[in-house]
């Protein structure tokens, strides 16, 4: 897997292309964006094939860190095969999930500015 | 035009617990699930693209509905929060929406509509806002109007709440007394109010009295009355001198001899009452029951494999475990008590012997290393009520309801798949708990193989970590 | 179950209070039981309010009671039948059988001005 990181007024967005599992898991979880708990970030998922137990696990436990659970760690772009990983585990609960990755970075934005 | 339709869990939690075996969302009304008679009204409104939200599982939507091609329309899915606003919602479907005028349609109502008026106009130029509301429900606008036609028909529109049994009940009436009129509802029939599906056996002294609406593979045994306003769904049997009369039988329930069914709902092996919410499981088989499907052979190899494996995990630890049992049992550090756990069937529970072992000493670390308080567990998976792997058994007095609400995700284990992935376990906690997550993504996701290295997995880590104490 | 006499209107009146379940378990212990109160007098009453749940052999059972109590010239009759049981005794259509009383001094009461067993 591979994770292009850009930043767009403030908000980290990763991308991930290929497949988020055990072993690209530790890459995902050792990301400076991911660690800092003040940072938001978009993950945009267009690009991420595939997805398993321990990648959801990656993501939750990142949202975790977060300083605002629900809203340091932002969800877009995902194609049916993750969304349905998210859903039977439960997991999307956990998240916002937006269509559009630039509608996503826009609600991260609101959110950092209505809590600053 | 585009539609959202947008459902919280919450609207609809009454259903689990009436029906715990549908999802709310293909209930029935009139032999249609509630979520076809949203989609026609979409495309009677002039939609091409829908959009299905919603904050909790829709699997067996999605596995109903696919992606919309049946109906000549585009599906797609999401999910929200249940406290995202109309706002909230449009922006995180901003791609779905594009620049298109879209019409929200959220809640868990019933929409009275008449497919032969033109709500097409309508929906196209009026103001965008509220186009009808109700508690609990509303259809709501969104993006520029275009342009007034110079033939203005006016369309009339309600919804009504289905918020329990009574209003499910009179919304199932409603659309099969206004028949194929107004709605689009399956079945053939030579006359209107009569509504029959593939295959119905009617023998020869059946009476039948409109309105009905009956599904597939039905059987109507000699003497039987039906109707008036009789909903049968499908695969239905009904027994000799019985009668349905003003009352909906459920998909898959068999209705025994000499039985009067009048003003209620019949769903398995269970009755109720819409007027009053009472409900009662029948317990003799020969007056109201389920038909079972045939799911049986499908989890054989899984369950198979499991017993196996147990056997051969009870052979190899039986001589550590007589060993180890008696000796701390001399010494008052081998507790056992029973507790009651919930089963993987719905709404059932078992007592199953939880051993403590108190007091930490190299002995009891021993034993814990050894899985051996899970030892009297693995004889449950000979007899099929535990999966050798598969969830954390919860206690029966805890999320109840949670349960029945994710009844596809949960099948207690000796092991549980948090254990073997080395989660930090939660405690009980059905759905909160991150443990749960993987819980649910392997028990999707297993086959036997797969549960094989994964058993071995648990073993070796409970292994390492209780032999560190 | 509690049995207990009752005069009404100078007849003897038997009234059971049922409880819990009657079902294929307990329902032929609970006939010999009506049999002895059967002897003390055929004008009975079944209060129903603890009855919480009743499958086709109690049912079968407080069918037998009635033709019992039909059989020496009596009576038996229903009170408080909550909305479950209520159910199993229409569906099977066991409810035209019986005459059936909101409440147990309702049902005790209707036993009045009729002709006494036995007398008439």
């Amino acid at each position: 897997m591979t994770i292009t990181e850009t930043s767009q007024i403030g908000i980290a967005i990763l991308s991930l292309n290929g497949t988020l599992d055990a072993l690209s898991a530790p890459d995902f979880r050792n990301n400076r964006s991911v660690i800092d708990p003040e940072k938001s970030v978009v993950i945009d998922m267009e690009n991420l094939d595939f997805i398993d137990s321990s990648g959801i696990g990656a993501i939750v436990g990142a949202s975790r860190q977060k300083r605002q659970p629900v809203g340091g760690i932002i969800l877009s772009c995902m194609n049916d095969r993750v969304r349905k990983v998210f859903e039977i585990t439960n997991a999307q609960k956990l998240f916002h999930i937006f269509d559009d990755t630039i509608a996503a970075v826009d609600f991260a934005a609101t959110r950092q500015s209505a809590r600053a | 035009m585009k539609t959202i339709l947008a459902f919280r869990e919450e609207e609809y939690a009454w259903v689990h617990e009436a029906f715990p075996c549908i999802h709310p969302l293909l209930l029935p009304l009139c032999n249609k699930p509630f979520i076809e008679f949203l989609i026609d009204f979409a495309i009677i409104a002039d939609s091409s693209s829908l959009r299905l939200l919603c904050d909790g599982g829709f699997d067996a939507v999605e596995r109903y509905c696919e992606n919309g091609s049946r109906w000549g329309i585009d599906l797609s899915y999401g999910s929200i929060h249940p406290d995202d606003t109309i706002h909230a919602m449009l922006g995180k479907n901003r791609k779905f929406c594009g620049e298109e005028r879209i019409m929200i349609i959220s809640g868990f109502s019933f929409i009275r509509y008449d497919k032969r008026l033109n709500y097409k106009s309508l929906a196209n130029t009026m103001a965008a806002g509220e186009w009808a509301t109700c508690p609990g429900g509303r259809i709501t606008l969104s993006g520029m109007p275009g342009k007034t036609p110079a033939h203005w028909v006016d369309a009339p529109l309600s919804l009504m709440p289905l918020d329990g049994m009574a209003s499910y009940y009179r919304a199932s009436m409603e659309a099969l007394e206004s028949g194929a009129d107004r709605y689009v509802l399956p079945g053939y029939g030579d006359e209107p109010g009569c509504a029959f599906g593939r295959n119905v056996v009617i023998s020869k002294s059946v009476e039948i009295r409109k309105p009905v609406s009956i599904g597939n593979n039905v059987q109507l045994l000699a003497d039987t009355v039906i109707g008036p306003s009789a909903i049968i769904g499908s695969n239905v049997i009904i027994d000799r001198k019985s009668s349905v009369e003003s009352s909906i039988v459920f998909d898959n329930t068999y209705i025994g001899e000499h039985l009067k069914i009048n003003g209620r709902i019949a769903s398995g092996n269970r009755l109720n009452d819409p007027k009053s919410g009472a409900s009662i499981a029948m317990e003799d088989p020969h007056l109201l029951s389920g038909i079972k499907k045939k799911g049986v052979l499908r989890s054989f190899p899984r369950k198979f494999t499991h017993a196996v494996a147990a056997l051969v995990m009870i052979a190899v630890l039986f001589i550590p475990f007589v060993i180890l049992r008696s000796l701390l049992k001399l010494r008052g550090q081998w507790k056992s008590a029973r507790t009651d756990f919930l089963s993987e069937a719905t709404g059932m529970t078992m007592s199953l012997g939880k051993v403590e072992l108190s007091t930490a000493s190299s002995l009891t670390s021993i034993a814990a290393a050894l899985s051996m308080d899970r030892y009297g567990w693995l004889f449950r998976v000979l007899t099929g009520q535990l999966a050798l792997i598969g969830s954390k058994p919860l206690p029966a007095e805890k999320n109840r309801l949670e349960i029945t609400r994710s009844a596809l995700s949960y099948r207690p284990g000796v092991f549980s798949y948090a254990e073997a992935e080395e989660w930090p376990s939660s405690d009980g906690d059905a759905t909160g708990g991150d443990a749960a997550i993987v819980e649910r993504f392997h028990i999707a996701h297993s086959t036997p193989l797969s549960d094989i290295s994964l058993i071995i997995k648990a073993f070796v880590n409970r292994f390492q970590e209780k032999s560190i104490l | 179950m509690k049995f207990s006499l009752d005069n009404i209107d100078g007849r003897l009146v038997g009234i059971a209070r049922l409880e819990g379940r009657l079902d294929a378990r307990n329902s032929k212990p609970f006939q010999k039981t009506f049999l002895e109160w059967l002897e003390k007098t055929p004008l009975l009453v079944f209060d129903c309010t603890l009855l919480e749940f009743i499958d086709t052999s109690g049912l079968g059972a407080i069918v037998g009671c009635l033709r019992k109590a039909l059989e020496k010239e009596g009576d038996l009759r229903l009170a408080g039948l909550n909305d479950k049981v209520s159910m199993v005794f229409e569906m099977t259509q066991a409810k035209r059988l019986f005459s059936i009383f909101a409440n147990q001094s309702d049902a005790a009461s209707s036993f009045a001005g009729e002709p006494n067993p036995g007398t008439a």
